[in-house]
């Protein structure tokens, strides 16, 4: 007898050419593979743009009570200080108690409004870009820029000036995703004003300059003389190759006078 | 891969689909969190440096 495969029936089953299976098994597999493929990456591509908004949206409804709390919370007060030649972005603070500060050469003592500072994850700002349509209704600033502070708003770097007082205040933003706060600042021409609100009041600057530079080049929010205003973002728009940074100088605001008289 | 999945879960009718729920949304969570890392590694960093 044939070494051959017999059917319950009795029938002699066709001989089967196995390398035509294979394919078709291989064919049949990569096709489905590639339609999941697809689905993911549509979902990433749905994730990223709408959900990831949809969230930071969501969190700026809540940011924008946080803050207005925040700033009737916040304590001001006026300060007499000197310029710091080491570091800018801390002025020397005179004491009461003493008597006009020697002007030689630490500049003329001027007298400074300051607030206190805001804790990590805090509301603590609203910035306005009119130029730039998202931005005129303005987006809530945080203070820091962990992953979790980007989620929700523009994020103020820790450790640098806050906005209006002297030296470089860094605010970093998302570009495509989160709710893309700052996806146009590449509109941005030298001129064009850049408000920020605080519980001090409405600070303008004045866009000076803008760089491209590497994600490590940290020289961007070093202390500056005067102060200003440096924005952070992912370049080119859909990729966090690069950074796009826009340099802006105060130029109105509670303190601008008494800072351009000290610098 | 779905019907395949949906006949291997035990149980009753509602039993199936009350599993098949906590399944999907876990699968949409772990999901949201993987789309996430994977943005925050290609596409946009919210623009920090150092």
């Amino acid at each position: 007898m044939q070494d051959t495969d017999i059917a319950f029936d009795g029938e002699v089953a066709q001989p089967v050419d196995p390398g035509d299976t294979l394919g078709l098994r291989v064919l049949h597999n990569a096709g489905w593979t590639f339609i999941y493929l697809g689905f993911l990456t549509l979902g990433f591509v749905v994730h990223q743009l709408f959900i990831t908004t949809w969230f930071a949206q969501q969190a700026q409804s809540e940011l924008a009570l946080e803050r207005e709390e925040q700033w009737e919370e916040t304590e001001i007060s006026e300060v007499v200080v000197v310029a710091n030649p080491d570091n800018p972005n801390e002025p020397i603070v005179v004491p009461e108690s003493t008597d006009a500060p020697d002007q030689g050469e630490q500049g003329r003592p001027l007298v400074l409004k300051v607030e206190s500072a805001p804790e990590l994850g805090t509301a603590f700002a609203l910035i306005r870009i009119p130029r730039i349509e998202r931005l005129q209704e303005g987006w809530n600033v945080v203070e820091g820029v962990r992953t979790r502070d980007l989620r929700s708003g523009a994020g103020h770097m820790p450790d640098t000036a806050l906005p209006g007082q002297p030296g470089n205040a860094v605010i970093s933003g998302h570009r495509t995703t989160y709710g893309q706060p700052f996806h146009e600042l590449d509109a941005l021409d030298p001129g064009d004003r850049i408000e920020v609100d605080t519980a001090l009041g409405t600070h303008i600057y004045e866009v000076r300059e803008f760089r491209i530079v590497k994600p490590t080049d940290t020289w961007v929010a070093d202390p500056r003389e005067g102060a200003w205003l440096t924005l952070t973002t992912c370049h080119p728009k859909f990729s966090a190759r690069e950074r796009y940074v826009v340099f802006a100088e105060l130029v109105f605001g509670p303190n601008a006078e008494a800072i351009e008289v000290m610098s | 891969m779905i019907s395949r999945i949906w006949r291997l879960l035990p149980g009753p009718l509602w039993a199936r689909v009350i599993q098949a729920v906590v399944l999907a949304a876990a699968f949409l969570v772990a999901l949201h969190f993987f789309y996430d890392w994977l943005g925050k590694a290609i596409l946009d960093q919210g623009g920090t440096v150092g």
